[in-house]
């Protein structure tokens, strides 16, 4: 009797737990069905008084509209360029520190490391400024050299991070064994530490990449030219138009997110793995 | 569940190549961070103008004009509305999240994975989803408040002096409640399944097991999770701005915000300067504190 009684508790926890699955999947998916679906209608039927759930008409006018009659197309390519220059830099100069921190000794170290600590935690509107103008002394300003720059700035201390687990957890022996072998030292990091660090650096591209993607305060900020402007700064602008195009702006959103979304598909859970390892040592 | 990693700080060795390698890191933060800091604490005590070609010393006349500006004040208020509401809400949020997600499923690994889908999107994304979905005319949130008469007139979330900041805080949680799920999912995966046994052993229920297993386990991972959070949301700036931009009337004006319009509408760099290093002494002041008062906390569970 008890027996029956129980297993019909465990099986309505068992129901509950797949409704509270379902509630927490449809609390953050369904506002992405509902911006595609409201892509792929046509004008009329996305400003209808009872809105469709599923698109009577299908239609790509909306995307064909965003790269022939906006610059879409040029911002697109001006977020890439950023992001590919951000993840190469950030990669290689957190690479280095990283190793610098956790596998060599010298003077001074720790106040590095606690530097390394204070500026990724750092308001950004602080150094929005005097960035400006150091920018403009350099003649960065209206030049997205100025955006990879702070960019790889916000990355590199939060990839120094990420990097500790990968190169923290190494035994110090390696190192020893390689330098009896009469390997240099720079030998024993790109022979041996380079490879096995480099889940951790896919981590560190992914964050900037990320990172780089949605930048939004200095790109508003540094970039003045229409043809210069990043995805986040010329999509904003879209918003603020007296006529909004919703049909348009959808699928600038759903084209301005599928880039992240791809990479994720391939290295999201290394990346999440990356992610909870250095978050949690 | 601590790795602890020794720095060793003397000369051996390594040092050479070691500074070598951290000098071109070092080299960027100082001229990209340690050098506009005090540029900006300078700027702060003159009466630079927006192309900075004139700027005499003025003391802290700048700094006497912000904290007798009511708007300053407000700023600062709906900073901490801001951040609290952020905090309160994405814990409860993503210790729920963490809890459910750690069970046994199928598709468990899945959802794992693709639950922060809302957290690698950018945010001129998240903008265009909740603009649209909260829109006052075509929303379909307020078509479905109407379908089901909860409300009589659609709602303009964001439009509204009362409305907007509790929205935004909202839309943000939705941002970050599955990233903290995640952090928090990973930490609950270290607490060793034998204490868990011999606690039901020794026959304590769930509640029991919550309070003096799992909680005492997961504090160093959410005193990190507090402390690093807490910055981070305060410094939020883009989600603020493509929503409302502040508004309406200064509804969700946070001090971010506030420095952005003062520096690029109104050209008062030296103002903006100002409570921009309000908002950082504020935020150290915070650290040293938080660190006070954390006991698990050790400032070298970032670094060492």
């Amino acid at each position: 009797m008890s027996f029956i009684k129980r297993k019909s508790k465990s099986k309505k926890r068992a129901v509950l737990k797949y409704v509270l699955i379902l509630l927490l999947l449809g609390v953050i998916i369904l506002p992405f069905y509902w911006i595609f679906i409201s892509s792929v209608k046509p004008t009329d039927e996305l400003i209808r008084a009872i809105p469709t759930f599923v698109p009577e008409k299908w239609t790509v006018n909306h995307y064909s509209n965003l790269f022939a009659a906006s610059d879409y197309g040029q911002y697109l390519w001006n977020s890439f360029y950023v992001a590919f220059w951000t993840m190469l830099i950030t990669v290689i100069l957190a690479s280095l520190g990283g190793y610098s921190i956790y596998r060599c000794s010298y003077p001074g170290k720790n106040l590095i490391s606690k530097l390394i600590l204070v500026a990724y935690i750092f308001p950004q509107v602080l150094i929005l400024i005097p960035l400006y103008k150091v920018m403009s002394s350099f003649s960065l300003i209206n030049n997205l050299w100025s955006l990879i720059i702070i960019n790889v700035t916000i990355c590199a201390p939060f990839g120094v991070w990420l990097l500790k687990t990968f190169f923290g957890t190494i035994p110090m022996a390696i190192e020893e064994a390689a330098a009896i072998d009469g390997a240099s030292q720079f030998k024993t990091l790109y022979k041996i530490f380079i490879p096995l660090a480099a889940p951790g650096m896919a981590t560190v591209a992914i964050y900037a990449f990320l990172t780089s993607w949605t930048e939004f305060l200095f790109a508003n900020t540094f970039i003045l030219d229409e043809e210069l402007k990043t995805l986040p700064v010329g999509l904003a602008r879209f918003i603020t138009q007296y006529n909004v195009d919703w049909g348009l702006l959808t699928a600038g959103a759903m084209v301005t997110a599928i880039p992240p979304l791809v990479f994720f598909a391939f290295v999201g859970k290394n990346f999440v793995k990356g992610l909870t390892t250095g978050a949690i040592k | 569940m601590q790795l602890k990693i020794k720095i060793k700080s003397g000369w051996n060795n390594t040092s050479l190549f070691g500074i070598v390698l951290i000098a071109p890191l070092l080299l960027w933060i100082v001229v990209m961070i340690v050098y506009p800091l005090i540029s900006s604490i300078w700027m702060s005590l003159t009466d630079v103008d927006f192309l900075g070609i004139n700027s005499n010393f003025v003391g802290i006349s700048n700094y006497i004009e912000l904290i007798t500006d009511v708007e300053f004040w407000t700023a600062m208020g709906k900073s901490m509305i801001w951040t609290i509401g952020n905090a309160l809400l994405q814990l409860i949020l993503g210790f729920t999240t963490a809890l459910i997600i750690n069970q046994q499923f199928k598709g468990k690994s899945f959802v794992r994975i693709w639950i922060i889908l809302s957290w690698i999107i950018p945010t001129i994304v998240l903008a265009i989803i909740w603009r649209w979905i909260l829109n006052s005319s075509f929303g379909i949130l307020n078509y479905i408040l109407q379908l089901f008469n909860f409300v009589e007139q659609p709602i303009d979330f964001l439009g509204s002096f009362q409305l907007a900041m509790p929205t935004v805080i909202f839309i943000n949680t939705w941002r970050w409640f599955p990233f903290l799920a995640i952090i928090i999912l990973a930490a609950l995966q270290t607490i060793p399944v034998e204490q868990y046994n011999a606690a039901s052993i020794d026959g304590a229920n769930s509640f029991q097991k919550f309070i003096y297993i799992t909680f005492p386990m997961m504090r160093p991972t959410l005193s990190v999770l507090g402390l690093i959070g807490t910055l981070w949301s305060i410094n939020i700036f883009d989600v603020i701005y493509m929503l409302t931009r502040g508004g309406p009337a200064g509804a969700t004006e946070t001090i971010p915000v506030f420095v952005y319009q003062k520096a690029f509408q109104e050209y008062a760099m030296n103002k903006a300067s100002a409570a921009a290093v309000i908002l950082f002494l504020f935020l150290s002041v915070f650290v040293v504190f938080y660190f006070k008062i954390e006991p698990t906390f050790r400032e070298d569970n970032f670094l060492n």
